[in-house]
């Protein structure tokens, strides 16, 4: 790095300049909340009140020794790991399936992208009523095809599964869109070259498809990572983390402490983390996956 | 020949069956906000209303200001969106043709924002609106979003794209830096400009937790937040009630997304073209 | 009156430096032309003279103002880019317009005025509300120049404007260059790699190596007179030939020859040096066998229409000759060549560096 001369050129005042509004509410809405969020995490703050005291890493223990956490995590684990491989693969057999450049493509390509506009919540709600044992129309159809009734989202074992599948609707097809930019650049030729060397559909998919679009797919996966703390919003409009805190998860929990118990230092700890879960999960992804990441021509 | 016939319609037998699937909360949407309340709780009455009822939708408006909602709405995902094409603007432009100390890690903090969404770091932000009094106000709702690390690297790549002559052509002409990025840079890239606009219009318009956290009152209450409300007060009696107000949730979107269907299909297919 | 002076002139990125210590003074109403290969710093020159780079030593002066920390828009000049540089999302008029209306207090009438009198001068009346992507190569070039020209400057500054052009075109826009220069009386530098436009449209044109001029004259003289072995093989197509010889008491000697030329080396220096004897094309006659200057050996020919380029072989040495089509031997004989004498020049083989000398 060159050292900066100690008179600032005109162009480094003209960027400063630039950058400051930016800058200003970076510093304040993302970088110093993160920060604060480390303070609170070492000390007893309670919501409205003035006093802290130090407490060095007795939060972590708590949190470390408390099995509400740990079943959040595991829900959030869950959730995360479940979902995303799902709508991934989901939306990968969708955009194959578009990509072959069938008649009214654009039908289609509206058909799974539109739950994308609904609000989470609005989405939340029309599944509690799909979702309804009593009355909604899964249980409906599957009393149709002979499959007996299930509690759903009032069931600990069916509730977060519930969810995941909700989950999958909604985000199947915007990583659809996504992947489908992407199969449209792959070059034709290349399965021509494959069909004549007598390569099958599906060995193309596996060995030439997913190779050359794997940088997509690595965006796809990061995105759906950062996307998963949507869930909140389900949560907290189907289920409110119930049954019996089978939809617990971490967004949720840092709520629940922070809000009703008051407890930010305490609810801070939780939530640093859930950050570092998420980007522990971000990180291994970009060892595993991003290593054998292959660009195309770069 | 039945391979050709296969390979051309047999996509569409297992498309069409999905894509329904798909569309079929949609469809329970509709078609339960135009039935009566007896209808919904009768699983055998089957998926058509027998009579159409509209009075489920007015019911919704009266029930709860959904007016003033879709007013707020408006406004603060408006004010989001120009906020940050604001600054936006200003720092891509900065990243992509100035040249100042430590600009890379400078973008780096950007691009970091990315991984930070509000989801991930509601609590402190919380308390920091709450110390600025602005719990309960529209501007709650819209500042922490007006930097946006996606939005000025979106920006930057398009900016890049500009041929460096014309920012010559423009300094010959009189131009600053300021004058050229208006009246030079950001003309040139309005796709990439809508394409962001698309993106956060969307992101913001259906934001839930965060007006959740910061507001409290009618007058500035947001659409999903009305709606959310709105669900929990019923609490599972007032389903046709529920649907209409989610219809008219979620109409707007809906009808520009229609609308201009290209366009977000676009700005959201290529946004991953990085 | 519109000079501009360039006095000790350097450009330096970082270690590497552009352009070194360049002098030049060029004068009102010239027609001044920067040529030379890539990387020579032409074009980095004619950047600063624009005040598009910072000027890392020197001086510059236009009209004997200090212009040396000035910005662009100070300078009272224009300049025509080589990719034209049209914003793309304004019509040809708005694109002429623009500077005026951000540097000037022009009124609208005024300014619409200077735009239909270049429109006048360039032809260009029915482009006026065209967009770029509207418009040919050519098209857009004139604009490019109208938009100079509507701000009557002090200084035209053209950065190898016909590169982006076909062959036919380019012959036009050179003649069209040389009618406006003659018509407007307008000072001139101009950039280019392209050794014809500098003969053809410069009233001195300076020949840029390695981030120096090399030679800066007019181009009849540079043609004639290269100060070194550069100059010679840049300026004329084909380019010089060079046949390495020996140089001593009895004077200029080659394999080829048919007896040593007697020189008198007006420098003083060894005896036996090697030099390269330097002739153009359209210096060489054909002789006899055993008479004139040289026996060479016909190797290839190629007939051009007009004429003819034949090349020998003389010696290790290769030899063009531009000859009529009816003088051509047949590939493969041996004919006699003969150099006009008054025409040869003589470069240093080390150095490159033309050497004094007077044929005896």
């Amino acid at each position: 790095m060159r050292f900066p001369s100690l008179k600032p050129t005109r162009e480094t005042l003209v960027a400063m300049a630039m950058l400051l509004p930016s800058l200003v509410f970076l510093a304040t809405f993302t970088y110093w909340p993160i920060l604060r969020s480390i303070y609170f995490s070492f000390h007893d703050v309670m919501l409205g009140s003035n006093k802290i005291f130090y407490l060095g890493w007795e939060n972590y223990e708590r949190v470390l020794h408390d099995s509400l956490f740990w079943k959040s995590f595991r829900n959030t684990a869950f959730y995360t790991l479940i979902t995303i491989p799902m709508s991934l693969v989901c939306a990968l057999l969708l955009a194959v399936a578009l990509d072959s450049k069938i008649r009214g493509i654009a039908l289609y390509r509206s058909a799974f992208f539109y739950p994308v506009m609904i609000p989470s919540v609005a989405a939340g709600m029309v599944w509690v009523f799909l979702y309804a044992p009593g009355y909604g129309p899964i249980n409906g159809m599957m009393d149709a095809l002979g499959l007996p009734k299930l509690e759903w989202l009032y069931s600990s074992t069916w509730a977060l599964p519930a969810i995941i599948v909700m989950s999958i609707w909604k985000y199947s097809g915007y990583f659809m869109l996504i992947l489908l930019a992407a199969l449209q650049l792959v070059p034709r030729d290349l399965y021509e070259a494959a069909r004549l060397d007598g390569v099958s559909g599906w060995h193309q998919l596996i060995h030439i498809t997913i190779p050359l679009i794997s940088p997509t797919i690595y965006f796809v996966i990061i995105i759906g990572i950062l996307h998963s703390y949507q869930i909140f919003d389900y949560v907290y409009v189907m289920t409110q983390g119930g049954p019996a805190d089978a939809t617990n998860v971490l967004t949720l929990y840092i709520y629940q402490n922070a809000f009703q118990y008051q407890d930010i230092g305490f609810a801070s700890t939780v939530a640093n983390m859930l950050l570092l879960f998420i980007g522990g999960l971000i990180a291994v992804i970009a060892l595993t996956i991003g290593r054998r990441v292959h660009y195309l021509g770069r | 020949m039945i391979q050709s016939y296969f390979r051309r319609y047999g996509m569409h037998l297992i498309l069409i069956p999905t894509a329904l699937l798909w569309l079929s909360p949609l469809i329970w949407i509709l078609v339960t906000s135009v039935k009566t309340r007896i209808e919904v709780f009768d699983p055998s009455s089957g998926l058509l209303p027998h009579v159409f009822i509209w009075d489920n939708y007015p019911a919704a408006m009266a029930v709860a200001p959904f007016g003033t909602y879709m007013l707020n709405s408006f406004l603060v995902t408006g004010s989001i969106l120009t906020g940050q094409i604001i600054t936006i603007s200003l720092a891509a432009y900065a990243f992509a043709r100035l040249q100042f100390p430590c600009k890379n890690l400078i973008f780096g903090l950007f691009l970091l924002q990315i991984m930070f969404p509000i989801y991930a770091i509601f609590l402190t932000n919380f308390l920091t609106i709450r110390e600025l009094g602005l719990l309960n106000s529209l501007p709650a709702m819209i500042v922490p979003f007006i930097a946006s690390g996606y939005g000025t690297f979106m920006l930057r790549q398009a900016f890049r794209q500009v041929p460096t002559e014309l920012g010559d052509a423009a300094r010959l002409d009189g131009c600053g830096h300021f004058a050229t990025l208006w009246y030079i840079y950001l003309p040139l890239v309005r796709p990439t400009l809508i394409a962001f606009g698309i993106i956060s219009v969307v992101t913001h318009w259906n934001d839930y937790m965060w007006p959740l956290l910061v507001t409290n009152s009618e007058s500035v209450r947001t659409l999903p937040i009305g709606l959310g409300l709105l669900a929990k007060s019923d609490s599972g009696a007032d389903w046709t009630r529920l649907m209409a107000a989610t219809v008219i949730v979620v109409s707007p979107l809906m009808m520009l997304f229609v609308i201009f269907q290209r366009r977000f299909v676009d700005s959201f297919m290529h946004a991953g073209l990085k | 009156m519109a000079t501009v002076s360039l006095r000790c002139i350097t450009k330096r990125y970082g270690e590497h430096t552009a352009v070194k210590n360049l002098d030049l003074e060029i004068e009102d109403k010239e027609f001044m032309v920067l040529v030379g290969p890539s990387g020579c710093g032409k074009s980095t020159t004619l950047r600063m003279v624009a005040g598009l780079e910072t000027i890392t030593e020197g001086q510059m002066f236009i009209d004997g103002v200090d212009v040396t920390e000035a910005e662009p828009r100070e300078r009272d000049i224009a300049m025509v880019f080589q990719s034209y540089a049209l914003y793309p999302h304004m019509t040809a008029y708005m694109n002429m317009a623009f500077g005026l209306m951000r540097t000037t207090s022009l009124s609208k009438t005024e300014i619409r005025s200077r735009v239909m009198e270049a429109a006048d001068i360039l032809n260009i009346h029915d482009l006026l509300e065209r967009k770029p992507k509207e418009m040919s190569g050519g098209q857009r070039q004139r604009v490019a120049i109208g938009r100079a020209l509507v701000r009557k400057p002090k200084v035209y500054l053209f950065d190898e404007p016909l590169s982006n052009l076909d062959a036919k075109l380019r012959g036009h826009m050179r003649a069209e260059l040389k009618r406006l220069h003659a018509e407007l009386g307008i000072t001139v530098i101009y950039v280019t790699h392209d050794q014809v436009e500098a003969m053809t449209l410069g009233t001195r044109i300076a020949v840029m190596a390695d981030g120096r001029i090399q030679q800066l004259d007019e181009p009849m003289a540079v043609y004639r007179n290269p100060f070194n072995l550069f100059v010679a093989s840049f300026i004329g197509a084909p380019e010089m030939n060079l046949l390495h010889c020996g140089l001593d008491a009895a004077g200029l000697g080659h394999t080829g020859f048919l007896k040593s030329l007697p020189i008198n080396a007006l420098e003083a220096g060894e005896d036996h040096r090697s030099v390269l004897l330097g002739v153009r094309p359209e210096e060489i006659s054909i002789a006899a066998v055993g008479q004139g200057t040289m026996t060479g050996r016909v190797e290839r020919v190629e007939l051009l229409g007009p004429e003819a380029l034949a090349e020998f072989s003389i010696g290790a040495d290769r030899l063009t000759a531009r000859l009529r089509v009816d003088q051509v031997p047949p590939v493969g004989t041996d004919v006699g060549l003969s150099i006009d004498e008054r025409r040869m020049r003589l470069f240093n083989a080390d150095s490159g560096q033309a050497i004094n000398f007077e044929s005896v």
